[in-house]
């Protein structure tokens, strides 16, 4: 089956700082894929490329057939993109930021109306809806941004950091959203995430990224076995100690 | 359809609470100053037409001087008074300006020599306006005109003749613009365009400092929320993007501008009509001042601004919207150029001080003086600030300077060009990610910057 992301040598090079270099990795359609590394380690600046948001200085990336350097408002309509601690407009009602968001990927006004009642399915926050975004408690904003960030079905969604700041809930609540996203509509995922139990639980493979280099890819139980780690964090820790000379 | 989405989304984020109290806010000054100044020229209206007089001398004389007062229509209010301290008899007799006729008056007049009045005025404030108020001037100009009149009256001469020898020169007054010349006082003339040559730079003022504000806050907000990355990932494009924003911004800042315009022709109007009635009231208590005459230059005034050519024809105002529009969309470009730079409100706030800069020199400069009079080294300066030449516009146009006011426009179009030319290049841009700047204090968004280029 073709690959809904296949990102080739990507490299990002900042005036003094090489911040990603030569990152390669796919996803298949209904795939999680989850890119974890420390802090600084390069994930947000591969995921931002991805996302077209950064130019990448080499490589590129095909997301569904379109390449991120060539075709970048193509490669916009695969996908959505949702940053880490993302606020919301604080004057507008739920209803009114979905609504506003689902104009910019439609022209037909009843696919607006689809992608909102898709929308309100996943997010499950009712009446508050018609509520102001400033009102919402961190949890229920990032519930929003979720279903605002699957409501179009895009081929890829590119979840930065998905349940950072929230409570063990709403954390569980979000994983769940993602799994069965992926399992009964085949979307795709890319997260980022420094919470390894979480990447355990919700990841069909996972990357692991350091000092701007994807120093290992694979499933979580392959990685376990090969490094002969108890979990994720296990695995985490020899991988990124063993390529100290990085 | 996505664009009227962005531009909808755009304009209710500047339409806030905030900035619709701004114009109440605004408007209600405006009328509030405009009674304020009213009920202050009504008060010199009827303080113009009542006299203090405190008649120490108290002779036959006086008793005719005050006889011939009341004939001109004066209101006279006699007051009683006893030594010099000036002070308590203003407070003891509830009035703020006298016009004492001292002992020895008469007597002074009769051998010949000049015979003094004491003439006291209470000062409230350093207002202009508290001065006028309690101006005595009327007083001692008729007093000293009644007395020429007795001073005369044994003299053998004609009424005409006397008035030659105590107004010796007619004066014709003729003011010249450019090549036209109309018989008027100039400064008739620089009283009528005083208030209109007020409004524009106000309205400019007041429209860089709130557009470059609202739309600074709303992408500075954006970027820090990082809601801006959301829509940036959007299949719309950033050209889009920022045509939404800036149209909005223009949008709402014409709306502004429209109703600042109300306000203050509705304050200079009121203004205007109470000048008038107060100059009315001036001119009747000086009894030797043809009123009709100064009603009739004043009337006469708008046909002399005709012929001056100090009026503005439909092109005239097409073009000078025209710079404040392109005022308008410098002020948007750079503030939103600024606006993406910053990474917290607060260097939000500090950025906006060159933008206030800019605006507030040739506001000052073109309130006091004309910039075309400063040295050539100090005109060139100001007029490099884009703004100038809006506010400029008006007298520049009236006066004959098309060449200043044209090259202005072309200039303006130049720099609105380069403005929008960086803005599209940083918006199009790594940068208007990637770039932060703090002045001098540590954010979150720094904080998340130097991950986020760390990474």
């Amino acid at each position: 089956m073709d690959k809904v992301l296949e990102v080739k040598e990507l490299s990002k090079q900042y005036t003094k700082l090489l911040a990603v270099d030569k990152v390669s990795f796919d996803i298949a359609p209904g795939e999680i894929f989850a890119l974890i590394g420390p802090n600084g380690a390069g994930k947000t600046t591969t995921i931002r490329m991805i996302s077209t948001l950064l130019t990448p200085t080499s490589g590129d990336a095909i997301v569904a057939g379109n390449s991120i350097v060539k075709a970048p408002k193509k490669v916009r309509e695969s996908i959505t993109y949702l940053p880490d601690e993302a606020g919301a407009y604080k004057n507008m009602k739920g209803i009114e930021y979905l609504r506003f968001m689902a104009g910019l990927f439609t022209n037909d006004p009843k696919k607006v109306n689809e992608y909102v009642e898709r929308a309100k399915s996943i997010n499950k926050l009712g009446e508050r809806l018609n509520d102001k975004l400033g009102s919402y408690s961190r949890g229920m904003i990032r519930k929003v941004l979720l279903s605002r960030a699957v409501m179009t079905q895009p081929k890829l969604a590119i979840l930065d950091e998905p349940t950072s700041g929230l409570d063990v809930l709403n954390a569980i609540e979000i994983r769940k959203t993602i799994k069965q996203l992926a399992a009964e509509e085949g979307m795709s995922f890319l997260l980022s995430s420094h919470n390894m139990l979480e990447i355990e639980f919700v990841s069909d493979r996972v990357g692991i990224i350091a000092k701007g280099h994807l120093l290992v890819t694979g499933r979580t139980d392959e990685l376990k076995a090969r490094y002969n780690a108890a979990n994720l964090e296990e695995v985490f820790e020899r991988v990124v100690n063993g390529n100290e000379i990085l | 359809m996505k664009f009227f989405n962005l531009l909808k989304k755009e304009i209710k984020d500047l339409v806030n609470l905030q900035m619709i109290m701004g114009i109440v806010v605004v408007m209600m000054l405006f009328f509030m100053l405009g009674n304020v100044m009213g009920s202050t020229m009504d008060e010199v209206s009827k303080m113009g037409s009542t006299i203090n007089l405190c008649d120490r001398d108290n002779t036959a004389l006086t008793a005719e001087i005050i006889d011939m007062m009341k004939e001109n229509d004066t209101e006279i209010k006699l007051v009683d008074s006893q030594g010099d301290d000036y002070a308590a008899i203003l407070s003891s007799n509830d009035i703020d300006n006298l016009v004492i006729i001292p002992e020895g008056f008469s007597e002074a007049f009769e051998k010949g020599e000049k015979p003094e009045i004491i003439n006291i005025t209470r000062m409230k404030s350093a207002s202009a306006f508290a001065s006028i108020t309690s101006d005595n001037t009327a007083a001692t100009d008729q007093i000293s005109s009644c007395l020429t009149d007795l001073r005369y009256k044994d003299v053998d001469i004609s009424e005409d003749e006397r008035d030659i020898i105590t107004d010796p020169v007619e004066v014709v007054d003729n003011t010249v613009v450019a090549d036209k010349s109309a018989k008027i006082s100039s400064l008739v003339v620089a009283g009528s365009l005083s208030l209109q040559g007020m409004l524009l730079p106000i309205i400019v003022f007041v429209l860089i400092m709130m557009t470059s504000q609202g739309l600074m806050n709303a992408i500075s907000t954006e970027k820090i929320d990082k809601t801006l990355e959301t829509l940036l990932s959007t299949p719309v494009s950033r050209t889009s993007i920022l045509s939404a924003k800036m149209l909005a911004a223009a949008i709402v800042a014409m709306l502004q501008a429209v109703a600042y315009m109300i306000s203050f022709s509705t304050f200079a109007a009121g203004m205007a009509g109470n000048m008038g009635s107060a100059i009315n009231a001036g001119t009747n208590v000086a009894s030797d001042v043809d009123t009709s005459a100064i009603i009739g230059e004043v009337m006469s005034s708008s046909a002399a601004m005709n012929q001056l050519g100090l009026t503005l024809s439909v092109t005239d105002y097409l073009l000078v919207g025209l710079q404040l529009f392109l005022t308008i969309m410098i002020c948007l470009c750079v503030s939103l150029i600024l606006g993406s730079l910053v990474s917290d409100m607060k260097s939000a706030q500090t950025l906006i001080l060159p933008l206030a800069l800019c605006a507030m020199i040739p506001y000052i400069i073109t309130m006091m003086t004309d910039v075309n009079s400063l040295p050539t080294a100090l005109k060139l300066v100001v007029y490099a600030i884009p703004f100038t030449h809006t506010f400029t516009s008006i007298p520049n146009l009236m006066f004959g300077h098309d060449n200043v006011f044209f090259i202005g426009l072309i200039y303006q179009i130049i720099f609105f060009a380069v403005c929008l030319f960086f803005a599209l290049r940083l918006f199009n841009s790594d940068k208007i990610l990637t770039v932060s700047l703090n002045l001098g204090q540590k954010s979150k968004f720094k904080k998340n910057q130097k991950q986020y280029t760390d990474e």
